[in-house]
């Protein structure tokens, strides 16, 4: 079987040439040749566009380099201090990344749970169903900067948030979304897993629907109840699916940046500030690449040891059931 | 199955579940409508108390405003506008071809190292503000900062990752067959790929050029940090506008953003059936 997963699966072996079905191109160039043609623009935009500039920050995160300095090439070799500096001494950094994993945690969990309670809502038939499936994808087609700035807006003092609390719970619901910590993470939290729910309601139903029938009927007949039908049968089938959607979102929501941006810009004083954010304002706001790149590979290394060992369970089974 | 009405408890969860979903594209799209006096209205007001388009006029001729006695708009959002529409569009089509190519290599021929899936997951991976230092000091070497050319070369690179991985599993879904009869009725494997591939697999073509469109019109954080006079794009225009008037001129926003909505939302319905594909690499293929 071909690998159904293009990331974090090695790219198929080469179809065996010459089988007696494969036709032989009486003319033109030869596969090899062909192939090299086909591939080269995606190699050469990946490998200066990507590899090139990787390479510069790797460099740069080992040198004390700012924009200060007359070239990159000049700046002080140092080593790991960087890195030494980011991991011991710069809680801002540590702060930074424990709240991004903290937040990306209850966000991917909230996601989960409502996705796939709606997903479930979906196996059924019902009248509107698909205006309703459309609606409910809305959110995730939406720019994550306008995301960020309608919460805004209907986060501020007195916007409509404040007005329904008013409206159920009297004046003194009136809460400063943006002054106060605690509900300035929250308001991050809501309007992260409002923009992406859809995306774990997509990809679970789309698991949902491809279980078989078969194993479902067994169960029923052997005297399994709807509920043990669902945890042990169902979901089982779906762990392939359900890990893709949370490689696919943890991958993202690592990299939180636009939408706190325009809700918070990490205000309350850095409280919402996401490992991105952080990055950024060492880079263009104080000018500190040299530290910002180190900042960014430690993110990086980190972010893939998670992606692998999430994928490390379901690494076989997603060849044969990611659809 | 025959279509039913849902029961109660279930209608009830259902139409709360919309209302939380629809509520706040329903509060911008009203307030991209509102009169001046409705914006920053305490207690907010939900509806607008008399409907206008003033706030799009506003964007692209600042004065117009001024009728309501309001000013403070400094920038028409025009050259944002057209700078997303060129950015957008025009690395969306390389993007698109240049993936097109590669997912044909890779499914056919099995070319691509070894090492390919692990660099581009390190891309996407790696945080965008960090890719942008080392993007700002090669352009600054080449001259292509603040040029739509850095950032269409960013966009393309970005986004090439889906539109191979989501294009291949499209390639994936053709039997080998068909091409292999093109080339036993003496085609060149090249002209086969040109003449019988790219045709059958255009409903995937097309679904692949508008998700990597939406992926592209979304871009915030180079555009943001590599663009200064000459290079604008509507996100940045947006996240301008908030920072230069805080608070104040809530309905030009707001007509900003449902201007960059629309569109989305528009060729986000067309695609919905293959969101899933574009989002996961090609993995889930519904």
């Amino acid at each position: 079987m071909d690998d159904r997963v293009g990331i974090a699966t090695t790219v198929d072996a080469p179809p065996s040439e010459g089988k007696p079905s494969g036709g032989r191109p009486q003319g033109g160039l030869g596969s090899t040749a062909v192939a090299r043609i086909l591939t080269l623009p995606g190699q050469v935009v990946s490998i200066v566009v990507l590899v090139v500039p990787l390479m510069v920050a790797l460099y740069m995160s080992f040198t004390d380099w700012s924009p200060t300095r007359s070239s990159l090439l000049d700046a002080q070799f140092v080593g790991f201090d960087n890195y030494s500096d980011l991991l011991i001494w710069d809680t801002r950094f540590v702060y930074a990344v424990v709240r991004t994993l903290l937040i990306s945690a209850v966000c991917l969990s909230l996601e989960f749970v409502l996705g796939l309670g709606l997903a479930v809502l979906f196996l059924r038939e019902f009248r509107g169903k698909s205006l309703l499936f459309s609606a409910f994808l809305t959110p995730m087609m939406i720019l994550p900067v306008v995301v960020g700035y309608t919460f805004w807006m209907l986060f501020q003092s007195n916007g409509p948030v404040n007005q329904i609390l008013e409206f159920f719970l009297g004046s003194q619901a009136t809460l400063e979304w943006f002054r106060r910590a605690p509900l300035a993470i929250l308001a991050v939290i809501i309007t992260e897993v409002w923009h992406w729910t859809p995306l774990f309601f997509l990809i679970l139903l789309s698991g949902l629907n491809s279980v078989p029938e078969n194993p479902v009927r067994a169960a029923v007949i052997l005297g399994a109840n709807p509920r043990q039908v669902f945890w042990r049968v169902v979901m089982p089938m779906i762990k392939p699916v359900i890990i893709v959607a949370f490689v696919i979102r943890s991958m993202e929501i690592i990299k939180l940046f636009d939408e706190v941006y325009m809700l918070t810009r990490g205000g309350p004083g850095s409280s919402t500030e996401t490992i991105s954010l952080y990055i950024y304002k060492l880079a263009f706001n104080d000018f500190q690449l040299a530290y910002g790149a180190a900042a960014a590979f430690i993110v990086l290394v980190g972010s893939l040891a998670l992606v692998h060992l999430l994928l490390a369970p379901v690494r076989d089974q997603l060849l044969e059931g990611g659809r | 199955m025959h279509a039913k009405k849902l029961s109660f408890p279930l209608a009830v969860v259902m139409g709360a579940a919309l209302v939380l979903v629809l509520f706040p594209v329903f509060w911008i799209a009203m307030t991209s409508i509102k009169p001046p006096i409705d914006w920053n209205a305490s207690p907010a007001i939900w509806l607008p108390s008399e409907p206008t388009l003033i706030n799009f006029q506003t964007l692209f001729n600042p004065d117009a405003i001024r009728e309501y006695g309001v000013g403070g708009v400094s920038q028409a959002a025009t050259k944002s506008v057209i700078g997303s529409v060129l950015a957008s569009v025009v690395s969306t089509a390389l993007s698109v071809l240049i993936g097109l190519f590669s997912a044909i290599g890779i499914t056919r021929y099995g070319s691509g190292s070894k090492a390919t899936p692990l660099i581009i997951l390190s891309g996407r991976m790696f945080p965008p503000a960090a890719i942008a230092v080392p993007f700002v000091i090669i352009f600054s070497n080449v001259g292509l900062t603040d040029s739509y050319t850095g950032i269409i070369a960013i966009y393309v690179a970005a986004t090439l990752p889906f539109s191979t991985w989501m294009l291949k599993s499209f390639v994936e879904d053709l039997p080998r067959e068909i091409e292999e009869a093109a080339m036993i009725d003496g085609r060149s494997r090249l002209a086969a790929h040109l003449t019988v591939t790219i045709p059958l697999i255009r409903g995937g073509l097309f679904a692949t050029t508008l998700f990597i469109f939406i992926l592209n019109w979304s871009e915030f954080m180079f555009a943001l940090v590599l663009s200064y006079s000459n290079v604008s794009t509507i996100p940045v225009q947006l996240a301008k506008y908030v920072t230069a008037t805080a608070g104040t001129l809530y309905g030009v926003q707001a007509a900003l953003a449902v201007l960059a909505m629309v569109p989305l939302i528009l060729a986000g319905y067309l695609i919905q059936s293959h969101l899933a594909r574009g989002m996961t690499f090609g993995a889930i293929k519904k």
